[in-house]
């Protein structure tokens, strides 16, 4: 192609921008049929027979055409933006995830900083939702979800950065070529325990259960998004999905390995999407499986355990990098 | 979180990592146990004979003629009131000139059934009788009996189930002596 | 806030702060009912809490004046629809008691199979909707939460199988029961009651040892030994809270003196301890359905003639009050007859309407996310509550 740079990034940009949206309403399908399984029962099975293959597309039709209801006392610039400001960082995320070592928007060489540094700008258009919408509820929930997402972002980025201390370089196709001997989820009791925090730390940035009483549906309906509907919900959802399977991605990345895998070099992106599924999956069996917490105990886990926690963890990377020597597998 | 310091934190943690593993294998193994769903209405699950459904109006099984008598006995012990008859005199027996049933208010209690001396009204084992127009649950007489025919009738009938409250007692001359001889050989069911 | 002389708010005086008035309004995911709760809130404590009731009052006090004794006890169900043979039987107790009306043996035992039976459906539906609040909807409640009621499913089929209604059932009649057993149910009552048996231990290993839920339930809506006497509470909210009183035991009715059983008493007071002591519950329920099958005795099932007509029953001059267990706790039902075939005046004691009193000493001080705790343990159900 004889395109100039510019342009040739902006058509790879818009393809993984569409491939993203249709992963990830298939994605919502996926964590419907085994949060199903689990509960004994079969997930969505009628639309697209027999198993709900075109359930995602009918519910994206349906959220299009819903009436779009706005609160007639809510601050309207704020309440219309907030699912922008929302939806945007989480897909901005996508921009830096390499899918093969050469296949990708931007790998940029400070990729996980970027990642983490914008995954983090979704609180933003969370608060900016749970304000406008001039609800005691919505506004409870968003206090709620700063407290928690600010609380849980230092483990989540001491976690990821264990990796990036272990392979010695933030660009994240440097860190998959420095896992090509061992993953470093096999790395001894670092690798595992950093894994386990980074999940842990997913979970509650991703207000998934157990650490989900910002939306507690059962308390707080449905949380900041309670006076959304139809497309708005729909880009919130998105978003929301789409940080999900981010998040995902950029664990298989860190940990598992990326896209190596045994098969031809060709076969790279298929290993990343299974082991972004599997830390989906791992992900969503937890969220299936508890009850939550208070939020009082959520930001108690958060500050007394998970933060010296994973400080620990990041001393003792820098210690054995260190110990290493220079250069190091 | 941590009690007896540092020896607690490590019993607190292994106790969570042990209640999690729990958790998780619980619902693990049930991803692999077979759904319990139904796939109705594609299929119907077996009803069981008892089973309470829509009301229908009987024949008399030896002349095919209409079962119900007009007496309004059902009338009068419907609690929401649903039943309305008028009675038609005739020289051998009495009819039921009109019988309206408001479904849509049954509470399907059985009661009506209960009392019924002729087992004229009877209950169906099915229920399928879901409508968009409300004015379709209004029953006439005709729609009654043509329910009856349609759907598969329950177990229960006003004789079997008074026989089954209170045995009957030897010495009873009425005329209803052989029907309810009957009624009782049906009612007693193999091995009670 | 409304402040009527009849309700007393209690109100823990914190400094400072704003308060934030909220309502968790009768249409909430998880106010068991049509129930309307006011939260005063100072951040995230609950400081006062007002209840409103009332939006189910469906007059059933006034229905039993117009409804005989032969048709009252189909609609008594729908008082406590989630436990509907406990509140059926104590309509047909109260008849019988001023009436004099013995009831045959069977028919003791057969109210006794079904009353445990539908003890344990109850306490399905409680476990699955508690963990439903706390875990959420979408989440590991809802796990829970269909485990539950896939078991639940089970024992209303037997339910099915015996009247042919699976929540409702109009079983119980004046004088004994209206349906007798069908071939082969006490071998399926049997298998189901094994089986359940089975899943408790299930639900046990899920909850029981697990941090998150313990974290939740322990320590939260504490009722001490004194105020669950002061405001009467009874049922499962009393014996977590250190006194043994099961009206079974107290005032043995339908033959539950012939039965071997044990009343779980915990002494925390807890969210956690009223937990145990239902989860001891569905265990003993399995009991006394076991021995009452083996020793069910052969005979009539009513000691009066099957129901003919609508103004059959009739009761002498009199008045009476019976109470007995249901699964939230005590059910009273008290009658005044005049002679005729329907009543004078009915009376309903509910148990979760005297239950639900216990709240304004327990909530404030707690946080929101406990008073959905708080309010799945305490398990009301708003047919009795608002009668």
């Amino acid at each position: 192609m004889t395109l100039p740079p510019a342009a040739w990034h902006a058509v790879e940009a818009f393809i993984v921008l569409n491939v993203l949206l249709g992963l990830v309403a298939y994605v919502t399908l996926l964590e419907r049929k085994f949060a199903a399984r689990m509960q004994s029962r079969i997930g969505p099975y009628y639309v697209g027979r027999p198993h709900g293959w075109l359930q995602p597309v009918a519910d994206a039709l349906k959220l299009m055409l819903k009436e779009d209801i706005v609160p007639a006392s809510s601050d309207r610039a704020v309440y219309n933006l907030a699912p922008l400001v929302f939806l945007v960082p989480c897909l901005l995320i996508f921009a830096t995830i390499p899918f093969a070592p050469a296949l990708g928007v931007a790998d940029l060489n400070i990729g996980v900083l970027f990642f983490l540094a914008v995954s983090s700008l979704e609180i933003v258009g969370l608060f900016m939702g749970g304000w406008g919408s001039n609800n005691k509820y919505a506004l409870l929930s968003a206090m709620r979800a700063v407290n928690q997402i600010i609380s849980y972002d230092l483990p989540f980025i001491f976690a990821a950065l264990v990796p990036v201390v272990l392979a010695g370089s933030m660009q994240m196709s440097a860190i998959v070529a420095a896992q090509k001997g061992l993953w470093f989820v096999a790395y001894p009791v670092i690798g595992q325990l950093a894994f386990i925090a980074f999940v842990i730390a997913t979970l509650a940035a991703e207000n998934r259960v157990p650490f989900d009483i910002l939306e507690a549906e059962s308390e707080l309906v449905a949380g900041f998004r309670v006076e959304y509907s139809g497309m708005k919900f729909a880009l919130i959802q998105l978003g929301e999905y789409a940080h999900m399977l981010g998040t995902s991605f950029l664990g298989a990345l860190l940990f598992l390995g990326g896209w190596l895998g045994p098969g031809p070099a060709a076969l790279g992106p298929l290993w990343l999407l299974l082991k972004a599924l599997v830390i989906f999956l791992l992900v969503t069996w937890v969220r299936w499986s508890f009850v939550r917490i208070r939020v009082d105990q959520i930001l108690a886990i958060s500050w007394k355990l998970l933060m010296p926690a994973t400080l620990v963890l990041l001393l003792a990377a820098g210690f054995v990098v260190a110990t290493r020597g220079a250069g190091g597998g | 979180m941590a009690d007896n310091g540092a020896h607690g934190f490590w019993r607190e943690t292994g106790q969570l990592v042990g209640a999690v593993g729990r958790a998780m294998s619980v619902t693990l193994r049930n991803l692999f146990r077979k759904p319990v769903t139904i796939h109705y209405p594609d299929v119907q699950r077996p009803y069981p004979d008892r089973f309470r459904g829509i009301l229908a109006l009987a024949y008399e099984k030896d002349t095919g003629e209409e079962a119900c008598i007009g007496c309004r006995l059902c009338e009068y012990v419907c609690p929401p009131q649903v039943i309305k008859v008028e009675m038609l005199k005739g020289e051998k027996r009495n009819y039921a000139k009109t019988f309206t049933l408001e479904l849509y208010a049954c509470e399907f209690c059985e009661l009506c059934v209960q009392v019924c001396p002729t087992d004229a009204i009877i209950m169906m084992k099915s229920f399928d009788l879901a409508t968009a127009d409300r004015r379709e649950l209004l029953l006439d007489k005709d729609r009654l009996h043509a329910l009856g025919l349609q759907f598969e009738p329950s177990w229960a009938t006003g004789n079997r189930l008074r026989d089954m409250q209170a045995p009957p007692k030897p010495a009873r001359g009425e005329a209803r002596g052989e029907g309810k001889a009957e009624a009782k050989g049906e009612a007693k069911e193999p091995a009670e | 806030m409304t402040a009527t002389q009849t309700q007393q708010v209690v109100e823990i005086g914190y400094g400072g702060n704003e308060r934030l008035m909220m309502n968790m309004g009768p249409q909430h995911p998880s106010s068991h009912g049509v129930f309307r709760m006011i939260l005063t809130l100072e951040g995230e404590t609950v400081v006062a809490v007002d209840a409103v009731i009332g939006y189910l009052h469906r007059c059933h006090e006034k229905l039993g004046e117009s409804l005989t004794y032969v048709q009252y006890p189909s609609i008594a169900s729908k008082t406590d629809y989630v436990a509907a043979m406990t509140a059926e039987l104590a309509y047909v107790s109260a008849v019988e008691k001023i009436a004099k009306i013995e009831v045959p043996k069977r028919a003791q035992y057969l109210r006794v199979i079904v009353a445990e039976l539908q003890r344990i459906a109850s306490h399905c539906l409680w476990l699955g909707t508690w963990c439903l609040d706390m875990g959420g909807a979408l989440g590991g409640g809802a796990t829970v939460f269909l485990y539950c009621i896939r078991e639940r499913e089970m024992v209303l089929d037997r339910f099915e199988e015996l009247t042919g209604a699976r929540l409702l059932y109009g079983f119980h009649q004046t004088g004994g029961t209206r349906y007798d057993i069908p071939a082969g149910w006490d071998k399926k009552v049997r298998e189901t009651v094994d089986f359940i048996e089975h899943r408790l231990d299930e639900y046990e290993a899920m909850l029981e040892t697990n941090t998150f839920f313990r974290v939740r339930t322990q320590g939260v809506g504490v009722i001490s030994r004194e105020v669950a006497e002061t405001v009467g509470v009874s049922g499962p909210l009393i014996r977590g809270s250190g006194v043994g009183y099961d009206v079974r035991r107290a005032e043995p009715y339908s033959s539950y003196g012939d039965f071997d059983f044990v009343v779980p008493v915990e002494t925390a007071g807890d969210c956690y301890a009223r937990y145990r002591v239902r989860m001891v519950e569905f265990r003993q329920s399995i009991r006394i359905i076991r021995q009452a099958l083996d020793g069910l005795p052969e005979g009539p099932i009513s000691s009066r003639p099957g129901v003919k007509s609508v103004a059959q029953v009739r009761v002498p001059k009199g008045e009476g009050y019976t109470r007995i267990e249901g699964a939230r706790g005590e059910i009273g039902c008290y009658l005044v007859s005049d002679g005729g075939p329907k009543p004078y005046r009915l009376k309903w004691r509910g148990a979760s309407f005297s239950n639900l009193a216990v709240l304004p000493y327990i909530v404030p001080g707690h946080k929101v996310a406990d008073v959905v705790a708080i309010m799945g343990s305490v398990d009301p159900v708003f047919g009795e509550v608002d009668r």
